[in-house]
């Protein structure tokens, strides 16, 4: 029995330590990323199940970022060692892109200096703004806003992305979206913007008012993807209306085991640590794998685009 | 989904009760005046307006005159909020952080000299605090309100005794900007792209968001 007891405190011990490790912000606080990023030690490649074809079109997405702590720049660490290998050429961001203060010195510690390598091989971010924001980041060069709170972009002739300002659905953004949807014939028509509309965030969940303003529209022009972030962990819904819908708010912040799996939401959910979200298009399917900081593939899948006809 | 299509009846029974209220806010936002209207008295609830749109109530008669002495202040900041801003350089559209601090604090330090006896309630006048205090208590009290405060205190990292709220001054930049969360801004009066509305602790700050500057507040507004 006291042999038992012994096994049972020290695994509660062992859970414990897990725990307090995977939750890693504790020891983050107060630390900058640049000093701590160094001990980091990534592990050695992780496999992609992506089919990294040349010619195809490859982004990442990132949300939630902005901390400047030692975790946000370790998953950086694995967004650029994964870029060596698998070439996007972009990475959408879903908003918060910084916290906290947002002085010229924050925008070089949590953005500038965390995804260097990337800036440095030619990535180019878009960003779309989260709550936390502030509005004159999109006069910022490296987010390629071009001065507007939403916007939309071509980066390849059969895809054009639309960032959206989900904090401020007014009714002009929303008439402005119908209208470069309706206008669009691209085949893959892929949204970004921070609320999510669907997600089983246990802190903030779905957006039933942003969702009623703009899946009708989603669904109306073959919209085939939908990113978003605000609740911090991954998860990739099941279809909604024919719709893929992921939440890819865990690039810094981090909210462990905030997937309320009962929702009936959740094809795959991964909030025990940081996670990005790289991407390839090839032809009509889109390719995904969610990969950890530590570089693990936590989810993949392949998207055939929607192709309904009016 | 059964969530969703419960409300999708609801709105599509009550789309009749509030089309006029619907037209009425579209016809205004449809002006194209770069100045706030004053909202128009409605007993319409925030949880059943269109999703797109901001509405203000339920409203009195007497509470939507109160709320018209803000919105009359509010455009009146934002006229000298617009004269002040095209008497600079324009921000370029691809700009450096530096660039971007330096255009907001030439700004700040321009509309803090022009406002340079502004006072708590000029804008958040004494007939609209009630008023705005209620709303914010319809929404607090509602079956979401304990997640909305929690999302509020969850996310400003800095504890509220960081910031000593001034009026006319910069917002302070140890605290950060925290949620606003969407029930939040479709029951408070709608403002233009120049302002937004911030928690510090369970203060309502409104925010000059090109000049960082605190341009109003009303303490305690998040009911306990």
């Amino acid at each position: 029995m006291g042999v038992i007891m012994r096994m049972r405190n020290w695994s509660l011990i062992a859970l414990l330590l897990l725990l307090i490790w995977t939750a890693g912000g504790r020891w983050d606080s107060g630390i900058t990323g640049a000093t701590v990023a160094q001990a980091f030690q990534a592990p050695a490649e992780s496999p992609l199940t992506l089919p990294n074809q040349d010619g195809s079109f490859k982004f990442a997405v990132l949300g939630d970022f902005g901390t400047g702590a030692q975790r946000q720049y370790q998953l950086a660490d694995q967004m650029a060692a994964v870029q060596k290998r698998f070439k996007y050429e972009l990475v959408v961001t879903v908003g918060d892109n910084l916290y906290g203060s947002q002085r010229p010195q924050d925008f070089q510690s949590k953005f500038e200096i965390p995804y260097k390598a990337l800036l440095d091989a030619g990535v180019k971010f878009y960003a779309s703004l989260g709550n936390h924001d502030a509005r004159e980041q999109r006069y910022y060069k490296q987010f390629n806003m071009d001065g507007k709170l939403y916007y939309t972009f071509k980066p390849k002739s059969n895809v054009r992305f639309f960032a959206l300002d989900s904090t401020y659905p007014e009714p002009e953004q929303i008439k402005w979206l119908d209208k470069e949807l309706a206008a669009s014939n691209d085949d893959w028509k892929i949204v970004f913007f921070h609320h999510p509309l669907y997600s089983s965030g246990d802190r903030h969940g779905s957006d039933l008012r942003l969702r009623e303003a703009v899946e009708p529209l989603f669904v109306k022009y073959n919209v085939s993807v939908v990113l978003s972030g605000h609740d911090h962990f991954y998860e990739r819904i099941k279809p909604q209306m024919g719709i893929a819908y992921f939440v890819v708010g865990s690039g810094g912040q981090l909210r462990v085991g905030n997937i309320d799996r009962s929702s009936g939401l959740t094809a795959k959910g991964f909030d025990t640590d940081l996670a990005f979200m790289a991407a390839e298009i090839v032809g009509d399917q889109m390719y995904f794998d969610a990969i950890s900081r530590l570089g693990k593939t936590v989810d993949s899948g392949v998207i055939t685009r929607r192709n309904i006809k009016p | 989904m059964t969530h969703q299509h419960n409300q999708t009846r609801f709105f599509g029974v009550s789309i009749g009760a509030f089309g006029l209220i619907a037209a009425a806010v579209l016809a205004l936002s449809a002006c194209g005046s770069d100045k706030p209207k004053a909202p128009p008295a409605t007993s319409a609830s925030p949880a059943t307006a269109p999703p797109t749109e901001r509405v203000v109530g339920p409203l009195s008669p007497a509470d939507a005159q109160a709320l018209a002495t803000m919105t009359a202040r509010l455009g009146e900041y934002v006229d000298l909020h617009t004269k002040i801003e095209r008497s600079m350089p324009k921000l370029p559209k691809e700009a450096t952080p530096a660039q971007i601090d330096k255009n907001q604090r030439a700004l700040e330090k321009l509309v803090r000299e022009a406002r340079a006896t502004a006072k708590p309630g000029d804008i958040f006048t004494p007939e609209a605090r009630p008023v705005i205090e209620r709303l914010l208590a319809s929404v607090f009290g509602g079956p979401d309100g304990k997640q909305l405060r929690i999302s509020i205190m969850d996310e400003s990292q800095a504890p509220p005794s960081a910031a000593k709220l001034v009026v006319n001054s910069r917002y302070p930049d140890t605290v950060p900007l925290t949620t606003v969360p969407p029930q939040v801004l479709q029951t408070l009066p709608k403002l233009t792209e120049d302002l937004e509305y911030r928690f510090i602790g369970d203060s309502l700050i409104l925010l000059d968001v090109h000049a960082h500057v605190v341009a109003d507040f009303i303490e305690h507004a998040i009911p306990k």
